[in-house]
């Protein structure tokens, strides 16, 4: 099962042309409102190695997903609304009112076409019909500010959410949702294991790293790694098996090497240990990707042994995505 | 010679379209043409004047690139509906097309969405009928249209029935005046012209109020470091100035308060020009308003303020509950005194508990942890710093009783800064430390008389003044405002003053029992339940309000006025 999944997805990136990363990022140093801004919202790294911007240059691209059967169909989540880009990301619409706001993460359900979910200040909604129309999908979450949401890429409608207070889960497509974990805690990211598709990891403020290997039913610590710090990214390397990479601030960026037994940090060559967010390139192993924090884009080549910069000097990434390439 | 200063001084403010007609001229002829900006366009166009230059200078500044975000767009849109035919055809379509190729961040403040969907309604209005490739959202221009329309008719009647948010701000009162302006002047349906109106008269009740000469007194959601101290230099006494005539307008008039002017300019009614310039001699204002929307932590989205506000002619006195009501720039409650001219004067006395922390950025905004303190201090520079004066915290319990107040602290061991300021302005004429613990001081023609509930000493103040630093938990202090009038000297007034039953404790929390010189015997401790249930909007001899009720009545003598939102009218 957990070879087939990630087969499936170098399959996918491989029949759609080479991954691309695109990054959400405000790449101005000591940004506020207002102030003008370049080069920001979702930009991505062309195959000439140059950033490109996609659509609007816009302060607050939180997250961003495609859709599975129209990869040049990007889902933002965005400050102003959640923002669906067409023709690879250029062309966009925002599909919400003004009863959103803020919006904090975004997830496609890929087992179940035209279904996306996102996160926003006030709880979770959905849409069934590639975001032309939402719902409020949060029964069940009694404190609703949620920040990280991530759809089961093997089980149609199941969605795990990071909140406030604590890890929840749908099995039935967001109609109800049950706490599962973390209770106290607030969750910064989750994500699925492209491996071992039961595996799931949190990250936590303050509460290190959670782990499940339930498909997200249970959870519990998973390592004393960056117990009392904010883990704000997870990176599971889709060519290694077993390899994950996560950051924080303070943190540097930690590596594991066997799924999450033990940790090694692996910050050498990087300015400071403030990391917002981390990408494995799934088309050249041991490719590891790192924002730091106004600092930059920085690359390793050996899965974090060594970085050099990649670009984006200055930048904020709120986060990192290896998405299909070729949608010109 | 000197007879013309004082006559040039003394004169009185003109009226009120001369008012407006000066802010106008004031912008339409800046120093330099060469780098000039939107707001001297929007002016040469009310004035019809120079059209050629309007138009050259408006493409030179779009062909630059739109920023700002909701800033950029309210004075677009301003240009937008004051052309009337003056732009050529290329400056037009440079300003229709900005619509399409920039896209404004909607921002994360009540006052923020105002503007973004006043500019929103009133540009999709202008241009009605176009597909969504027409506008930068993707939306089209009905589709706009009725976002901002309901968006703007729940704010209203959100703030009539719950209170404002961001209330009583110096200077954020301009950019809630600022749309209500643009919607009474240009909105096309009479329905929303109408509201626009009755809210713009809401706004000026609310400050007409609780104003001493112009200055905005009373507990502020928002006011910032200079504003805190010299209460006048805000934006809400250049309104004062252009709506009543009161006190004096800054050098440039400010931004806000001129497009105002160039919108609606809507001239407030006798019966509020009365309320902001006719008061007895004490007079007790009571209003309830609500936090801003709270993300995290709490149960309720929006809670509630309590706001008192007790004005004499030489001196007012406020405060809200105390507590973390809103982020940043709260202020809760100081004593402000009349000066003649309050330029460059800080004419007020307060104290507050320095608090910085996540539970407080964490309820209002969605900022990650870590950078979250960082990000504020970028445009809010005293926001984490021990020496700071103006924020709310967590630790603050306030009660007033007219010109008395009693404010506790108990601070949480552990807190970042585990001490109080206290403001002693540089501009008072006075200052005692007496033996008996008081500490009596003089501005302008009032008497204050301080009781500090802990030890404390004196630092210095960058640009005057002294701190009253006290590093004590368990703290607090009873304070006690007076009109010179009352007391001929200050051995009178401190011996009106030690003749009052006083009793304090500060542990096992602060609790205070104090007769006040108004002979009422108060009771204050830390902690302790109040009832706020019968707190109405507006509670006043000039402003009323029930909680709910959707409505506003002004009184002044005999005189009503009542504004009610649900129905839209105005009963005279």
């Amino acid at each position: 099962m957990r070879w087939l999944l990630a087969l499936a997805l170098v399959v996918s990136a491989a029949g759609e042309g080479r991954p691309e990363l695109h990054a959400c990022v405000v790449n101005a140093k000591a940004w506020v409102v207002g102030a003008r801004l370049t080069g920001s919202g979702l930009v991505k790294l062309d195959a000439n190695r140059e950033w490109q911007q996609l659509g609007f240059v816009h302060p607050m691209v939180l997250a961003a997903d495609y859709d599975r059967q129209d990869p040049s169909t990007l889902y933002l989540a965005a400050g102003n609304g959640l923002i669906r880009a067409k023709d690879g990301g250029r062309s966009w619409r925002i599909t919400t009112g003004w009863d959103v706001t803020e919006l904090q993460d975004v997830t496609v359900d890929p087992n179940t076409p035209g279904t996306v979910y996102f996160t926003h200040t006030t709880g979770i909604r959905k849409s069934s019909d590639g975001g032309d129309t939402w719902q409020a999908a949060d029964a069940g979450i009694a404190e609703k500010y949620c920040e990280t949401l991530r759809a089961d890429q093997s089980r149609a409608g199941h969605i795990v959410a990071g909140c406030v207070n604590g890890l929840h889960r749908t099995t039935d497509g967001g109609a109800s949702w049950q706490r599962v974990g973390a209770e106290g805690l607030q969750i910064r990211r989750v994500a699925q294991s492209p491996h071992q598709p039961m595996e799931w990891l949190a990250g936590t403020q303050g509460g290190g790293l959670l782990r499940s290997v339930d498909g997200g039913a249970t959870w519990e610590a998973a390592s004393d790694a960056a117990v009392d710090r904010n883990l704000y990214d997870i990176a599971y390397d889709p060519t290694t098996p077993g390899r994950i990479a996560i950051g924080g601030w303070s943190t540097g960026v930690l590596v594991s090497e066997d799924n999450g037994k033990s940790w090694e940090r692996r910050s050498q060559g990087l300015p400071r240990w403030d990391v917002w967010s981390l990408a494995f390139d799934p088309s050249q192993p041991g490719r590891l990707y790192a924002n730091v924090h106004e600092e930059a884009l920085y690359v390793s080549e050996d899965a974090g042994r060594s970085w050099r910069i990649a670009g984006l000097e200055g930048a904020f990434i709120y986060r990192l995505y290896f998405f299909p390439g070729g949608q010109q | 010679m000197i007879a013309f200063l004082l006559a040039f001084f003394l004169a009185p403010a003109p009226d009120f379209e001369a008012r407006v007609r000066e802010v106008i001229t004031h912008n339409a002829r800046p120093a330099s043409l060469e780098t000039a900006g939107y707001q001297t366009i929007a002016a040469k166009l009310w004035l019809k004047e120079d059209p050629a230059w309007c138009s050259r200078r408006l493409k030179e500044i779009l062909d630059a690139g739109p920023t700002g975000d909701m800033f950029w767009m309210f004075p677009v849109t301003a240009i937008a509906y004051l052309d009337q035919g003056q732009l050529t055809a290329e400056a037009r379509q440079a300003l229709r097309d900005s619509w399409r190729t920039y896209m404004p961040f909607r921002g994360d403040t009540e006052n923020h969405w105002l503007l973004y969907y006043t500019s929103m309604y009133l540009m999709a209005q202008k241009y009605p009928g176009e597909d969504g490739s027409r506008w930068f959202n993707g939306k089209s221009s009905a589709e706009n249209f009725r976002e901002a329309d309901e968006w703007i008719r729940w704010w209203v009647d959100f703030t009539t029935r719950k209170g404002q948010g961001e209330y009583d701000c110096t200077h954020y009162i301009g950019v809630y005046v600022l749309p209500m302006s643009y919607l009474a002047a240009w909105a096309e349906e009479p329905a929303m012209r109408k509201r626009a109106s009755m809210m713009l008269e809401y706004l000026m009740a609310d400050y007409a109020a609780e104003q001493l000469d112009g200055i905005y007194v009373g507990s502020h959601a928002r006011t910032d470091d200079r504003q805190v101290l010299e209460k006048w230099y805000g934006i809400s006494s250049d309104l004062g100035w252009l709506l009543f005539g009161l006190g004096y307008h800054s050098p440039h008039y400010g931004s806000y308060p001129f497009y105002y002017a160039v919108a609606s300019a809507y001239e407030p009614p006798p019966i509020l020009k009365r309320i902001a310039t006719q008061r007895a001699d004490g007079v007790l204002h009571k209003e309830l308003k609500r936090t801003r929307h709270r993300w995290r932590f709490h149960e309720a989205r929006n809670g509630e303020v309590y706001k008192t506000t007790y004005l004499r002619d030489a001196y007012a006195v406020g405060s809200d509950q105390g507590g973390l009501l809103q982020p940043v720039q709260q202020h809760s409650w100081d004593v402000t005194w009349k000066v003649a001219d309050p330029r460059g004067i800080h004419n007020t006395l307060f104290t507050v508990h320095p608090y910085s922390g996540m539970m407080e950025l964490q309820a209002y905004f969605t900022f990650a942890p870590d950078p979250a303190t960082e990000m504020v201090y970028r445009s809010k520079k005293s926001y984490d710093s021990p020496d700071k004066l103006l924020g709310g915290s967590p630790y603050e319990q306030i009660f007033q009783d007219r010109d008395t107040v009693i404010v506790l602290y108990d601070i949480a061991p552990g807190a970042r800064f585990p001490h109080i300021n206290g403001f002693f302005s540089k501009d008072l004429s006075m200052l005692v430390e007496d033996a008996s613990g008081w500490i009596f001081a003089r501005g302008g023609d009032s008497w204050i008389a301080y009781y500090p509930l802990a030890p404390y000493s004196w630092k210095p103040i960058e640009g005057g003044g002294k701190r009253l630093f006290s590093p004590y938990l368990k703290n607090g202090a009873v304070v006690q405002a007076a009109a010179a009038s009352e007391f001929a000297s200050l051995d009178a007034f401190r011996a009106a003053i030690l003749a009052l039953p006083l009793e304090v404790r500060r542990e096992p929390v602060p609790s205070v029992r104090f007769r006040s010189l108004r002979g009422a015997d108060l009771r204050f401790t830390y902690g302790e339940q109040r009832d706020f249930s019968s707190w109405q909007l507006f509670d006043g001899p000039h402003l009323q309000a029930g909680r709910e009720s959707g409505m506003l009545e002004m009184r002044h003598g005999g005189e009503r006025r009542v504004l009610d939102f649900r129905a839209l009218t105005i009963t005279q």
